[in-house]
């Protein structure tokens, strides 16, 4: 199950935050995100070591703790996406296909030209579409 | 990892044991030790101590123990200390040589030694010790090897009558031992492996504590991976074990199997990572971790499992801190993949720290939650007799000492019994200062690793852990860290935990101070999610913050303000001082361009115009802006300026109460009233107000400061519109774009600045300047400071001379070389004032200052319609065109500051210009060639010196053209010879061409000056001299009448040469028609040689002759030739005479004069002069 997805801007800031758990760890999922941010920045900026294609958007897991795994993802504006799931056993395939129908519904959601690029996002539209995508998450896996 | 006893944590070490002989026992361990692999020695001394390493004796009736646990606390230690895999025993040759009686002493040794490990597979030995020549025969070797029922091979000799024997028979030994060495683990691995084959025992216990054993003794003979298989297999069925075993009480069969399951993890981590698998030891440690971590047991007891899990954290991160050595070559390079699941940080111990303190804190939390719910009454009948309670015989397991009499009996425990035995152990411990160290171990290794948020969020929990233990200026440190660093990347909620603990440790320090600033941050930062129902559980994540709420932030807003219109603050109940604000202590907090507070008070100001007039009004826009939940009202509002007399108050109209109490320290100051101070949230709050300045300059709004209640000040920095940062966090909302002022132009260019002009001079400054300037002449320029307004106080004239062709510097290092003056082209010479003013201005000399292009003069105090007048001088050495600059700055007014002064500026564009040419020409004398070598070899093109002849007397014509403008008057033309040196080898004289003196030289006009030199050297190159002209303007001004300027000319140097022949022509000045006249010829051979010349004359219409048309002749040395013609003219007036060619053999030359020099004027009949009726110039031929 996916607990949190998270956008992150350029200077490192959220721009979006949402978790998925009736417990109230939200903090703690916050401090999650944030860390996972230094495995992003060394991902990035050591890209010998993280693989051979460059233009990799998928980040891969960045940080497994206790009981969450993140996986990251850079999309070409230097935006970055992370989830944190409980699911021990993800496949790649899987959370590529999740990344690819976020970024689709990030791009669908900061095309808005009420939008401000940089400003956090509060469409509400955008929020109902990743919680949709985040629920299908949980099935595949599981089922 | 030194948690572990001695023996787990180190590799296991073969033992052997040697008895007898006891002077060798030294030699022969340390020998062993030394051995690769080690050999540890068991040495006894004689054959009475044999008994060590006899078997217990169990009785062989008794009917088979169940099992009463996995493994034995000793066993490890037994073997590697007590149960040796050989014994050797040493006897002296001369012993069993000897009499009977020793001989019989032998075999009963070697009987007890051989009944003492009859029942182990101990290989027993015999050594000889030799200690002289005397050879055992072989008979007796036999028998004594019958004796002991060992192989040949076992029975050594041990030779030591020098080092190299010595060193010989402990190799043999050596060799020997470590044989029978890994014969024996090998067999007794072998042993204890059958029986797991054959399962001959139906208990898990004893199959895990076989599949130790087999790992053990392979770990013994160094075959790792039996070892690693064996620890494994046993590993697996402990873990099978957990739901099955129904031995001991729930809590402690747990307690029991997880300290297994930890000796069996940490002997196959050790294995692996010394293996370099650094990944399969983290897969192993996930493994461990994931199959134990959901065995919490009960709630009571729950601390016991997180303490547990805590310790297999640290004891692999030390494990993997040790064998970091190995981590970088052996890894995937790419992390996070499927091929490789790892992440970066999971091959750091810091990783595994930061863990191990985590699960610290919570076994902290469950103990004190159980310790809570412990009665007293239970904790205090185990307080009594806590020793009595002892580690068992087997891993993991406790057991009751209780004491009858004499006999000691071991009981087991209930559970209840062990865990308040469990719980008075832990209390013993200081978790705080454990987690504390491991925190900061994390902290510090992240930091290195260039991982600044992992660092932070052990930061965050080090301090959280300090707060905890009541240390809290350590806490505030690290909380101040961590913050800066969520505020610059704009985590509010991450930063809203942190700041909440910073208030609670100001609250606990007594600082009002901090506690308002960090309110007031707090309570403005954007959270606006609605209030959720506290929990227990939220408390303890967010800790004094509370959840991150809209509400949350108006209750604390609300608190502060309390705090700030004087309510006080109750201590909280564990402690920290109470908060009051007095009038005697006022508080003032600071706002500047790069505080978080920013977002509680924003102010900024613009100014609507970029410039105003002195002492006119121009309006200022103040802008407030607040992001506090709730309105806040503000009771003044003080504005600073850097010109202090146009600060001014702004006072809330509604709130009267202050007023009484401003106007007592205000007098001086502005007041203006505002209907109203709130600021609404979000939303600016605009003040337009009029200000004045009198004071030319820049007028800058410093800042604003906020009163609120009695004693409470908030001053913030203020900014500019056009230059203002977004607010920190704020700017990453998605809100409607406000804008401090109303008019959005003003917004995007308004500044808080205003530049206040300076008044009008009212002074005349006059640069009066006639003509074009001559190059060398001093120039004039008249400059006059009329005063019609102002007074002209502590005055200074500032002149500067710049290219008026641009390029600044009046010089250029190329040409600067020739002029000894100065390297400039055109160089201000002295200010000089009136003659009337000369005694005031000395006393402003002080301050004058005169460079070649600059100058800087003080002007005396001016009354209204005074004047003060001097003049320039400047002068040029080059002609250029130059922009005259003066500026002059002064105060009107004897008592203002300095700052406000008035400045008048005039510049003049002056051309310089060369006022005279010179030119010059050397001429032979009439009639008369030398022949001159220099001129004959002379190639075209090339520009070539003049020539003179040696001891000739040559005529120079100096020509100087007045190429200005205006008339000039020449006072002298003279030729100034340079050297004494020069004036020896060449003398010249004036010989005419000067006028009267003074003689007028109009624009255009030419004047020429005659000389003749004489040059006495022989000299390639000789110097002249140069002509020196004197002249002035012809201007009837008083002051310059007398002083000329003397304007310089070198002449170039010339070439003197011996000529080799002269020749000159010996004519009368005229002839008459019809009257013959002489015309010689004369060729003068001046040099040592015979010289064969050719000439010719040619017939011409007007003339006859006489003589020949060719001929050649010879002249002789030094000597003089002279051809004479009888010339009759037959026609008159001006008639060239025949054409004369005379050619030097030697020098291949020929002369043909010039048409001049052949030219002879013929009178009709003879003329009559009328001598002295006129004065006749003479000029010298």
């Amino acid at each position: 199950m996916i607990v949190c997805v998270a956008v992150v801007g350029h200077q490192n800031n959220p721009l979006y935050l949402q978790s998925f758990t009736e417990a109230d760890d939200a903090l703690k999922l916050h401090h999650i995100v944030h860390c996972s941010l230094d495995v992003v920045d060394e991902r990035v900026n050591n890209p010998k070591k993280s693989g051979p294609t460059l233009n990799e958007t998928f980040l891969g897991m960045l940080y497994p703790t206790e009981n969450y795994k993140v996986y990251g993802y850079l999309t070409n504006t230097k935006v970055k996406f992370l989830m944190v799931t409980t699911d021990l056993d993800v496949k790649d395939a899987d959370v590529r296909s999740f990344f690819r129908r976020f970024h689709a519904a990030y791009v669908d959601a900061v095309s808005n030209p009420f939008h401000v690029p940089g400003k956090k996002i509060t469409s509400k539209a955008f929020a109902e579409r990743v919680s949709g995508i985040v629920k299908s998450f949980g099935p595949v896996t599981t089922g | 990892m030194e948690y572990y006893p001695e023996e787990l944590r180190t590799p296991p070490i073969s033992l052997v044991s040697v008895v007898g002989c006891p002077e060798l026992h030294q030699t022969i361990s340390s020998f062993l030790h030394a051995e690769q692999p080690p050999i540890n020695t068991l040495a006894l001394p004689d054959f009475s101590k044999i008994s060590v390493l006899a078997r217990k004796h169990k009785d062989p009736l008794a009917s088979p123990q169940p099992v009463a646990g996995i493994l034995k606390r000793d066993w490890l230690m037994k073997h590697r200390t007590r149960v040796a895999a050989a014994v050797a025993a040493l006897f002296r040759a001369d012993y069993v040589t000897g009499d009977p009686a020793q001989w019989l002493q032998v075999c009963t040794d070697l009987e007890n030694l051989k009944a003492a490990v009859h029942g182990r597979s101990i290989r027993l030995i015999v050594i000889l010790v030799q200690t002289n020549e005397s050879d055992v025969s072989e008979d007796l070797k036999i028998a004594l090897r019958k004796r002991a029922e060992i192989d040949t091979k076992y029975l050594i000799t041990f030779l030591q009558n020098d080092a190299s024997e010595l060193r010989q028979s402990l190799t043999r030994l050596a060799s020997i031992f470590a044989e029978l060495c890994n014969t024996y683990y090998r067999e007794e691995g072998r042993r204890i492996r059958t029986r797991i084959e054959k399962r001959t025992f139906n208990s898990v216990e004893l199959n895990i504590r076989y599949c130790f054993k087999v790992a053990v003794y392979a770990e013994f003979r160094r075959d790792w991976a039996e070892a690693l298989r064996f620890y494994e297999e046993a590993y697996r069925a402990l873990r099978e074990m957990i739901a099955t075993s129904t031995r001991l009480p729930p809590v402690q069969r747990l307690v029991e199997i997880k300290a297994v399951a930890e000796q069996l993890h940490f002997k196959t981590s050790t294995l692996l990572l010394h293996g370099g698998k650094v990944v399969e030891a983290i897969a192993w440690f996930n493994k461990h971790i994931a199959s134990y971590r959901q065995l919490v047991g009960s709630t009571k007891n729950s601390f016991l499992h997180w303490d547990w899990l805590s310790r297999q954290f640290l004891v692999f991160a030390e494990l993997l801190e040790t064998s970091t050595v190995a981590i970088p070559s052996t890894l995937p390079s790419h992390f996070g993949t499927s091929e490789n699941p790892l992440t970066e940080w999971e091959v750091q111990p810091a990783y595994y720290y930061q863990l191990a303190a985590s699960y610290l804190r919570e076994k902290r939390y469950c103990l004190d939650s159980s310790l809570s719910m412990t009665d007293s009454a239970s904790a205090n009948t185990l307080g009594k007799n806590p020793e009595s309670v002892l580690p068992s015989v087997f891993v993991g397991q406790s057991a009751r000492l209780l004491e009858q009499g004499d006999t000691i009996e071991v009981l087991p425990l209930s559970d209840a019994e062990y865990i308040n035995y469990a719980i008075t152990e832990a209390q013993r411990f200081q978790d705080s200062y454990e987690i504390i160290a491991l925190f900061k171990k994390a902290y510090e290794s992240f930091n290195s690793l260039k991982a600044p948020r992992l660092a932070s969020h052990c930061s965050t929990r080090m301090a959280k852990e300090y707060f905890i233990a009541e240390d809290f200026n350590n806490a505030k440190l690290h909380f101040d860290g961590v913050s800066s660093l969520y505020r610059q990347e704009g985590w509010v909620t991450l930063l809203w935990e942190s700041l909440g603990y910073l208030r609670e440790c100001s609250r606990r320090f007594g600082s009002v101070k901090d506690f308002i600033e960090y309110s007031l941050e707090m309570a403005s930062l954007p959270i606006f999610s609605a209030g959720e129902v506290e929990t227990p559980n939220s408390k303890r994540e967010y800790g004094p913050a509370g959840l991150p709420t809209l509400s949350r932030r108006e209750s604390v807003q609300n608190e502060v303000f309390g705090l700030l219109r004087g309510e006080n603050i109750l201590p909280l109940t564990d402690g920290g001082c109470s908060l009051i604000i007095t009038e005697e202590q006022p508080v003032r907090v600071d706002v500047d361009v790069i505080s978080p507070l920013r977002m509680a008070l924003l102010a900024c100001v613009a100014f609507h115009d970029q410039s105003v007039k002195p002492g006119s009004p121009t309006m200022m826009t103040l802008s407030l802006l607040s992001q506090l939940p709730c309105p806040v009202e503000v009771d003044r509002l003080e504005i600073e300026f850097n010109q202090p007399k146009c600060n001014f108050i702004i006072v809330n109209a509604v709130k009267d109460l202050s007023t009484a109490q401003l106007d007592m320290d205000s007098q001086d100051v502005r007041v203006e009233n505002a209907p109203s101070l709130i600021l609404p949230t979000n939303k600016w709050l605009r003040l337009t107000y009029e200000v004045k300045s009198g004071q030319s300059g820049k007028l800058e709004c410093l800042s604003i400061t906020a009163k609120i209640g009695k004693s409470f000040m908030i001053c913030c920095q203020a900014e500019s519109p056009a230059s203002m940062e977004e607010l920190p966090f704020w700017k990453f909302e998605d809100q409607v774009e406000t804008f401090p002022t109303k008019d959005p132009g003003l917004t995007y260019s308004g500044l808080k600045v205003i530049q206040v002009e300076e008044p009008e001079p009212q002074v005349d400054l006059i640069l009066g300047a006639s003509s074009p300037a001559l190059v060398g002449e001093t120039f004039v320029v008249p400059l006059t400071i009329k005063s019609n307004g102002h007074e002209v106080y502590s005055g200074e004239l500032k002149i500067n001379l710049v290219d008026a062709r641009g390029g600044g510097l009046l010089m250029s290092p190329r040409e600067a070389e020739p002029f000894s003056s100065g390297n400039h082209h055109v160089e201000l010479l002295s200010i000089s004032g009136t003659g009337v003013e000369d005694e005031s201005q000395t006393q402003f000399d002080n301050i004058r200052k005169i460079q070649q292009s600059f100058g800087v003069v003080s002007v005396p105090v001016l009354r209204v319609g005074d004047s003060w007048s001097c003049k320039l001088e400047i002068k040029w050495h080059r002609p250029k065109s130059v922009m005259l600059y003066a500026s002059l700055g002064y105060s009107p007014n004897s008592t203002e500051a300095a700052s406000q002064r008035v400045n008048i500026h005039r510049s003049l564009q002056i051309e310089g210009k060369i006022p005279i040419s010179i030119s010059h020409c050397f001429m032979m004398p009439f009639r008369r060639e030398p022949l001159l070598l220099s001129k004959v070899k002379s190639l075209p093109g090339i520009e070539q010196k003049v020539s003179l002849a040696l001891n000739e007397t040559s005529v120079l014509i100096v020509t100087a053209q007045n190429c200005s403008e205006v008339p000039l008057r020449v006072i002298s033309l003279s030729i100034r010879s340079d050297g004494d040196e020069d004036s020896r080898a060449c003398s010249v004289q004036h010989v005419g061409g000067i006028p009267a003196d003074n003689a007028p030289l109009v624009p255009g006009e030419e004047f020429k000056g005659i000389f003749s030199v004489t040059s006495k050297v022989d000299s390639p190159n000789l110097e002249v001299g140069s002509v020196c002209l004197v002249w002035k303007r012809d201007l009837k001004l008083g002051d310059f009448e007398d002083s000329g300027v003397v304007t310089e000319q070198k002449l170039p140097s010339v070439i003197v040469e011996q000529p080799p022949l002269i020749v000159s022509f010996d004519c009368p000045p005229h002839a008459i028609l019809g009257v013959p006249f002489l015309f010689h010829i004369r060729i003068h051979n001046q040099t040592n040689l015979l010289q064969e010349i050719k000439y010719s004359l040619g017939d011409c219409q007007s003339f006859v002759f006489s003589g020949p048309h060719d001929n050649a002749g010879f002249v002789l040395p030094k000597s003089e030739y002279i051809m004479s013609y009888k010339i009759v003219p037959l026609c008159s007036g001006l008639q060239q005479l025949p054409q004369v060619s005379i050619t030097s053999v030697r020098y291949s030359a020929a002369l043909n004069p010039s048409a001049a020099a052949a030219t002879i004027f013929v009178y009709p009949s003879e003329p009559e002069f009328i001598v002295g009726a006129k004065k006749q110039e003479t000029i010298l031929v």
